[in-house]
């Protein structure tokens, strides 16, 4: 009984990696694409370079909230790599409900969710490498090498568990199709939510007392601020906080996506065909 | 002429208004939603500048005319002119054809055949921007008119210039993303933060300071040299972008994709 299970498990698992693995090398033919995309970063780091330099010498500071300027920079390039390497997925999620193409997607012998967080990891794993070279190059002229690389593995372990959770709120967003058809809206604020409290345009160190405790207990800080701190202040105790909060947010809404995506998929109504 | 083309316009927005109400509930969502979008945005300037409170002579209420400055001319420029963003996509796949053979200024056509909801919404928060800023003087009014209109003028022209470069190119989407991005991100930054070369770059190649910290320094205080400088960046863009379009529009190749606007 044991090894059936084993085995359907191991098939199962093994479903997805491929549509991963497919998608990794979908994206991988394009590498001008890939480049040219690393051009965004590279527009954000210069920013930052200029806001937080300006920023430091002004308060006549070498550290602000513990970090230094060089440590906010590093901080800061990673949290943009994280985001701008992701897709919109609930984006995806929402076109297949508007334009009636779920119908054909959920009749197919996958879960249409885990379906297209595998093409999201997918999507992510080739567009970090570039993103990193990018805005790395950049920070390491403008700044100084990064900080200790030796903990880069689970800076990786931690980013990866942060997309799941993204992905896991934009498949959130992306069901509320099923019931507005329009999502625009609720995207752009969840955007905005990263931006401030996951830490992407600022290091939550630098909040006032209250609104870091608030941010930090919080999804959002689990995608960004948790791996871009790992990677500017590395340590192993740090890094199991920050996996059991990322576990945490990964079961709680992974459950609240699967009862969203039940609902929503008794709500459906495909008109035409 | 000039008479028939406003006629031609007016008529143009009144079309996509009209087709925009056909979904309020879309509409609204886009106006509101983007209306909330900006205001969590500018969150982290009161953040920021409630823990820093100045950096190189600019505060909060500078940050409130310059966010409020470049959202009204940002979100009047896709509201009245959405295809602007676009542009490169229209002239990759061949939609240009349609435009092509009508009897009506090409340029000014597509730009207007659509109309982005969420600019509205942009435009509405900017205004409000200005207000809490305190500039509500008649005569600040009439500054806060002109600037969004240079404003508008400059992201529009930049925005068409850039596009056009996929008559040259054949595919400038990525370009004209990365450079709109570019644009609007170095807009709503502080002017000062930027020394030497990054200063040349947002007055010339990127002339993000075009439509953000110079009418917001016409707005703060009117001065004859700033709006010179404003008017003048506004023209030789304008005159460019034209230029760029209609040499490019010589160029142009598709294999017949003409077909009834849906």
């Amino acid at each position: 009984m044991k090894s059936i299970l084993r085995f359907t498990s191991l098939r199962f698992a093994s479903k997805y990696f491929a549509i991963l693995k497919t998608q990794l090398l979908n994206t991988l033919i394009y590498p001008a694409d890939l480049a040219a995309r690393s051009v965004s970063i590279l527009i954000f780091v210069w920013v930052f370079i200029n806001l937080w330099s300006v920023t430091y010498r002004a308060m006549g500071q070498d550290q602000i909230g513990g970090m230094s300027l060089r440590e906010t920079i590093w901080y800061l390039m990673l949290a943009e790599a994280i985001v701008l390497s992701k897709p919109r997925l609930a984006q995806n999620i929402s076109a297949a409900v508007k334009d009636g193409s779920i119908a054909y997607l959920l009749n197919k012998p996958y879960n249409f969710l885990l379906y297209q967080i595998s093409i999201g990891i997918g999507e992510s794993i080739t567009r970090l490498p570039f993103n990193l070279i990018a805005g790395g190059a950049l920070v390491w002229m403008a700044m100084g090498p990064p900080p200790d690389l030796g903990a880069f593995p689970l800076v990786l372990i931690a980013i990866a568990l942060g997309w799941i959770i993204d992905f896991l709120i934009a498949a959130l967003i992306g069901l509320t199709a099923f019931m507005t058809e329009e999502i625009a809206a609720f995207e752009w604020i969840y955007a905005k939510f990263l931006l401030l409290l996951g830490g992407l345009l600022i290091p939550l160190d630098f909040f006032p007392a209250w609104l870091k405790q608030i941010a930090q207990a919080l999804p959002f800080a689990y995608t960004i601020y948790g791996p871009a701190r790992l990677f500017v202040h590395p340590s192993v105790e740090y890094f199991i906080a920050l996996s059991v909060g990322q576990l945490f947010w990964l079961i709680s809404l992974g459950i609240g996506v699967a009862l969203w995506y039940r609902k929503g998929t008794a709500w459906l109504t495909i008109n035409g065909g | 002429m000039m008479k028939k083309e406003i006629t031609f316009l007016l008529h143009l927005w009144r079309a996509n208004l009209i087709a925009a109400m056909e979904f309020r509930v879309a509409f609204l969502s886009q106006v509101i939603g983007m209306m909330l979008n900006n205001a969590l945005y500018f969150l982290f300037w009161i953040i920021f500048f409630d823990r820093f409170q100045n950096v190189r002579g600019w505060g909060l209420n500078e940050m409130f005319i310059l966010f409020g400055i470049v959202a009204v001319g940002y979100g009047a420029g896709v509201f009245l002119f959405g295809n602007v963003m676009q542009l490169a996509d229209v002239i990759a796949t061949g939609k240009l054809d349609y435009y092509l053979s009508l009897p009506r200024p090409v340029l000014l056509h597509v730009l207007a055949s659509r109309s982005l909801s969420s600019g509205l919404g942009d435009f509405t928060y900017g205004i409000l921007s200005l207000l809490v800023a305190g500039v509500a003087s008649p005569d600040a009014i009439a500054r806060i008119i002109l600037g969004a209109i240079f404003s508008m003028i400059v992201f529009l022209a930049f925005m068409t210039l850039i596009n056009s470069l996929g008559f040259w190119m054949g595919n400038a989407t990525m370009l004209a993303f990365q450079a709109g991005n570019a644009m609007l991100t170095f807009a709503l930054y502080p002017i000062t933060l930027f020394d030497g070369t990054g200063k040349f770059i947002l007055f010339t190649i990127i002339p993000a300071a075009f439509m953000g910290a110079v009418p917001a320094e016409l707005i703060r205080a009117f001065d004859w040299f700033t709006l010179a400088q404003l008017f003048f960046a506004a023209l030789v863009l304008l005159a460019l972008a034209l230029f760029v379009f209609r040499r490019g529009l010589r160029r142009y190749e598709s294999g017949s994709a003409i077909q009834i606007q849906s």
